[in-house]
């Protein structure tokens, strides 16, 4: 609608004239809303200063910068110079060539005039232009453009609606959805508020402080007004709000400091910076406060009091020179009261209340053993198609079992059941009812108090780690192995009856816990047939009766999943190159090999791939390559006394040594040496090339030749597949 | 301030702001919303203004008494406004600065909540509202009540009483509280908590409690099919509160408990559709009221004359 309205606005105004000299002024938008979801703001402000960005470009628009400032209660940009009128634009556009333009009496052709009133002038303005291939008619076309006001005025609502939330709403009768009701918006350019429509509100220079800002008792709204948008942060600030998001930051690390500082302690690094960004989204003046808690909570294990305090409240943890927790916590306030201690008071109590109620369950929770509620997991579905929790237990027991087997540490089997057994059994306590986040961290508490042997309870916590992407890798092997099989047991389950990732949908985090498979068996050298595992995942489950029919399919499926979360963790955490890590799962048996193996792989060839030599090397190797593979040989022998040049001597005997070099080092796993064995053939190689041409002529002696370049292709080829790795010369 | 004086000050307040005063609805019921003055009114185009106190039954939150915070029964104060005025927000802060907190001497936070109810086939955006940490409100535009849109959309406000009364007379045990003059909340409703949470939590029986459910649901649909939508709905609130029941029991898995939700919220569903199509019949008559709703109106002029 808008734009039709302009199209014939500018139609109707016949060339208007273009401004005698633009001139530049701060621009300010500020879009006032009730208060936003905390991790709402950042990404908004972000995606606003993206869209005024385009926004300016696309309406040619000059400005020197642009910031964004703002809380949960407002959005804003700041744009320094921006033009007060668009940018003119000439342009020419070619027409028919001149000699048919016109006709031998100088009278324009009918070419000229079509041309001329395509573009909407008259025949006499047409102009015409050399160009390499001659004369030309051409129009130029002078867009003047319009004054900046007119384009914001008709322009920013729709600006405005494109800012996009994860989640929006309606509340009025306009039928607007915006994250949460948006309230008032200030536009100015310079000193002049432009006013437009969004939903019911209409802009000005109006804006509104502080909610609570010297004001007791008196309600409603006391708007403060804006006219200079320089001025802005200023006069926030003097109405009780910071609006720039850095500077809120700095404030509330030095007040975390200087807090921290007066109990001799620090503010726990983990969490840290989760909730300070919390807390300079959630706080227009912030005002941080220490409060206490009474120290009998500290007999809670520390991540219940830590997920207490964070979680439900905010708050951030101290801990003292010896990382233990002090009975203190840091609320971030949103006041300049002079009543903090009644702020205080009123924080502590609700932390109590928290915590009294942590306590309730810790000791509720013991009143019933870890090993009692395992018989309770069968009430909790695992998945509608793969049965209870029970089941599942049962299956990651049997699953790690054979597991130490695969790895040769039968002497771990008995503690790596026992933990498994145990593994799921937290998640009937009332503990982790109430902090879903502390599954497996209150299985490994209670297993202390019940005392467990100590590396099965910190398995119980640990099969959950890596828990994100740059979490570490849990280094006790009971937990490791235990993580391995639990991940192994949920990506088989899932595949076998077809919940299988695809594009963006992944409901049940599959990638990520194959990821986390793949860091457990890299960073942690698990050596084992990652497909013998696979296969008896399927057998554990088919005993369960769950997906029976296609355990070939499934098993292939896991497999070229989990590969491919390789790929990415070579590529992304290790920085390999695509074409070494695809030269490396090329291997036609890739599958049988264990991933830490692959890996291995991909970083000894990483290493010989800088060298000079390398590329030699590879070039006479795609050479033998492509021969064998163009005459699809398959001969093996070769025989030496075909041979009747002395580089197919030196070539036969360098291969001969450099096999053995390689099958003893690929024996050992020391694949660079491996590798250095290869590089030997380099001079033999191109010596076999310069001395002896493949094609004999006796098709004996051209076979025995082939026969010797199939057994260098495939020396290679038990490395990698050395096709597929580029030069780098 | 006593309690009942906390009630009658946001008794007062809410009257003044135009909303009508009714009374809490004689069925058990997990939150006011359950009332039909929030989730019938809610429906169809009608305004609607009102306050009113709703106890709640959460059997799982029992604690015998001796959690000085959680209770199976407890109250909420329950404000509807619908249409949802431009200064909702404002006129909720007015309530407190009445019962006499003083907006400038304490931290209010407005936290995201998103609020759900999946029985109810309703869900809204909004905040938990804090005061110096405690949650003290919940607060929602609703954007869909009984898998309907809400439109125009109803504002809830809900006070957690008990919290406001223990922060106002500065006690940290709700059974401290002071219900009138002489008498304490404890004296009232302990001996309840203790024989409720053994009743909710030991006691019941739990295959009588599926007997009912299964019978209740089915009265319910029988009741929609004769188009007797309110007495449907008091079976909708009844198994809603029988679920409760069951599931303090932890006689319910994870996979029946989706499964028993989706029936109590397709009895919702039902009973929302049914509301609606008798209401339009009678003509929405409450849209003739509209005029009498003085607030939003007045704010919004005085927001227009400070703008221009």
């Amino acid at each position: 609608m808008a734009s039709s309205t302009r199209t014939k606005r500018s139609q109707a105004t016949k060339r208007p004239a273009p401004p005698s000299r633009i001139r530049h002024a701060p621009f300010l938008l500020e879009l006032g809303v009730e208060e936003l979801p905390a991790t709402f703001v950042k990404p908004a402000l972000t995606h606003l200063v993206d869209l005024a960005k385009s926004f300016f470009t696309e309406h040619r628009l000059s400005y020197a910068s642009i910031r964004s400032l703002g809380t949960l209660r407002r959005l804003a940009l700041i744009v320094e110079q921006l033009a007060t009128h668009q940018t003119p634009l000439s342009s020419r556009v070619l027409g028919p060539p001149k000699s048919a333009a016109y006709d031998a009496s100088g009278q324009p052709t009918q070419a000229a005039r079509g041309f001329a009133q395509a573009h909407g002038v008259p025949v006499e303005a047409l102009q015409v232009e050399e160009t390499a291939k001659g004369w030309y008619l051409c129009v130029v076309k002078d867009d003047p453009g319009q004054p900046t006001l007119t384009i914001l005025r008709e322009q920013l609502p729709a600006l405005i609606q494109r800012l996009s939330f994860p989640k929006s709403m309606r509340w009025d009768a306009s039928r607007l959805r915006f994250a949460r009701p948006l309230r008032w918006i200030v536009a100015l350019h310079g000193t002049r508020p432009i006013r437009f429509t969004v939903g019911e509100v209409v802009s000005g220079a109006l804006t509104v402080g502080h909610r609570f800002w010297r004001r007791s008792t008196r309600v409603g709204r006391q708007f403060i007004e804006i006219n200079d948008p320089y001025a802005y942060p200023a006069l926030m600030k003097r109405a009780g709000v910071i609006v720039d998001p850095v500077e809120r930051e700095s404030i509330i690390r030095a007040q975390l400091t200087q807090l921290a500082h007066r109990v001799r302690g620090h503010v726990l690094a983990k969490h840290a910076d989760d909730l300070l960004e919390q807390a300079v989204s959630s706080v227009e003046w912030p005002q941080a406060l220490m409060g206490r808690f009474d120290e009998v909570y500290l007999e809670l294990p520390q991540e219940v009091l830590i997920t207490s305090m964070k979680e439900h409240q905010g708050y951030f943890s101290l801990v003292g020179s010896d990382e233990r927790l002090l009975p203190r916590f840091i609320a971030v306030t949103n006041v300049k009261s002079t009543k903090l201690d009644l702020i205080r008071k009123g924080h502590e109590r609700v932390l109590a209340a928290r915590l009294n109620d942590a306590k309730f369950f810790f000791h509720e929770d013991r009143k019933c053993r870890l090993e009692e509620r395992v018989e309770r997991l069968r009430g909790i579905v695992f998945h509608q198609k793969l049965g209870s929790l029970y089941e599942k237990t049962i299956r990651v027991k049997s699953l790690v079992g054979a597991l130490t087997e695969l790895v040769g540490r039968l002497d771990l089997k008995e503690r790596c059941e026992r933990a498994a057994y145990l593994a799921k059994a937290d998640l009937t306590t009332g503990m982790v009812g109430e902090f879903p986040s502390l599954q497996g961290i209150m299985g490994r508490e209670y297993a202390r108090e019940e005392g467990e042997p100590e590396d099965i309870c910190r398995a119980l916590a640990e099969h959950y780690e890596p828990r994100g992407p740059h979490d570490p890798v849990p280094e006790n092997p009971v937990g490791v192995l235990l993580g391995v099989a639990d991940r192994v047991d949920t990506l088989t389950a899932f595949f076998s009856v077809g919940l299988i990732p695809s594009g963006s949908e992944d409901p049940f985090g599959l990638r990520r816990t194959a990821y986390g498979l793949v860091r457990l068996l890299c960073e942690r050298g698990l050596a084992f047939d990652l497909a013998r595992l696979l296969e008896q995942a399927h057998h554990i489950l088919e005993a369960q009766g769950y997906g029976a029919e296609n355990r070939l399919e499934v098993c292939k499926q896991v497999r070229a999943f989990v590969m491919d979360r390789l790929r990415f963790y070579a590529q992304a955490v290790r920085r390999i190159r695509e074409d070494l890590i695809e030269a490396v799962l090329a291997l036609g048996d890739a599958d049988s090999f264990s991933l830490g193996d692959l890996l291995a792989r991909m970083c000894a060839l990483q290493e010989i791939a800088g060298e000079p030599a390398f590329d030699q090397l590879l070039v006479g190797f795609k050479r033998a390559h492509r021969i064998v593979q163009k005459e699809r040989w398959t001969g093996a022998d070769v025989d030496p006394s075909l041979f009747e040049h002395e580089t197919e001597r030196v070539l036969y005997r360098a291969l001969d040594s450099a096999t053995r070099q390689i099958d003893a080092a690929l024996e050992g796993r020391e694949y660079k040496k491996a590798l250095l064995a290869l590089l030997s053939l380099k001079e033999p190689i191109d010596g076999f090339f310069a001395g002896v041409l493949v094609n004999a002529d006796d098709p004996v002696i051209r076979a025995n030749r082939l026969s010797l370049l199939s057994a260098v292709d495939r020396l290679f080829g038990k490395i990698a597949d050395f096709s597929r790795v580029q030069s780098t010369a | 301030m006593t309690f009942q004086q906390l009630i009658l000050s946001l008794h007062q307040f809410w009257a003044r702001h135009g909303c009508l005063l009714v009374h809490p609805y004689d069925t058990e019921k997990g939150a006011g919303t359950f009332n039909p003055a929030t989730f019938l009114r809610a429906l169809g185009p009608e305004p609607w203004r009102a306050a009113y106190v709703e106890p709640c039954r959460r059997p799982t939150d029992g604690r015998y008494g001796e959690n000085p915070n959680r209770l199976q029964h407890y109250f909420q104060y329950q404000v509807v406004l619908k249409p949802a005025p431009a200064n909702s927000q404002d006129l909720y802060l007015e309530s407190l600065a009445h019962l006499g907190i003083d907006l400038a001497q304490h931290d209010i936070q407005f936290v995201q909540d998103d609020w759900e109810s999946p029985t109810l086939g309703a869900w809204g955006l909004g905040w938990e509202v804090r005061l110096d940490g405690m949650e003290i409100t919940q607060f929602t535009y609703f954007q869909e009540v009984g898998g309907l849109e809400v439109d125009p959309v109803m504002v809830e406000l809900t006070y957690g009483v008990e919290r406001i009364a223990m922060y106002i007379q500065e006690v940290d045990n709700v059974f401290e509280i002071r219900w009138g003059d002489a008498i304490r909340y404890g004296e009232l409703y302990h001996d309840a908590e203790v024989q409720f949470s053994t009743y909710n939590f030991d006691a019941s029986d739990v295959d009588m409690l599926f007997a009912t459910f299964t019978a209740f649901e089915a009265e319910g649909h029988r009741l929609i099919e004769r188009d007797l939508v309110l007495p449907a709905y008091d079976y909708c609130m009844k198994i809603s509160h029988i679920f409760n029941l069951i599931d303090a029991r932890g006689a319910i898995s994870v996979a029946e408990r989706t499964e028993y939700i989706a029936r109590v919220r397709g009895l919702a569903r039902k009973c929302a559709e049914a509301y609606v199509k008798q209401r339009e019949a009678k003509g929405f008559p409450l849209l003739a009221l509209q005029p009498s709703h003085p607030t939003a109106p007045k704010v919004r002029k005085r927001r227009k004359a400070a703008v221009a």
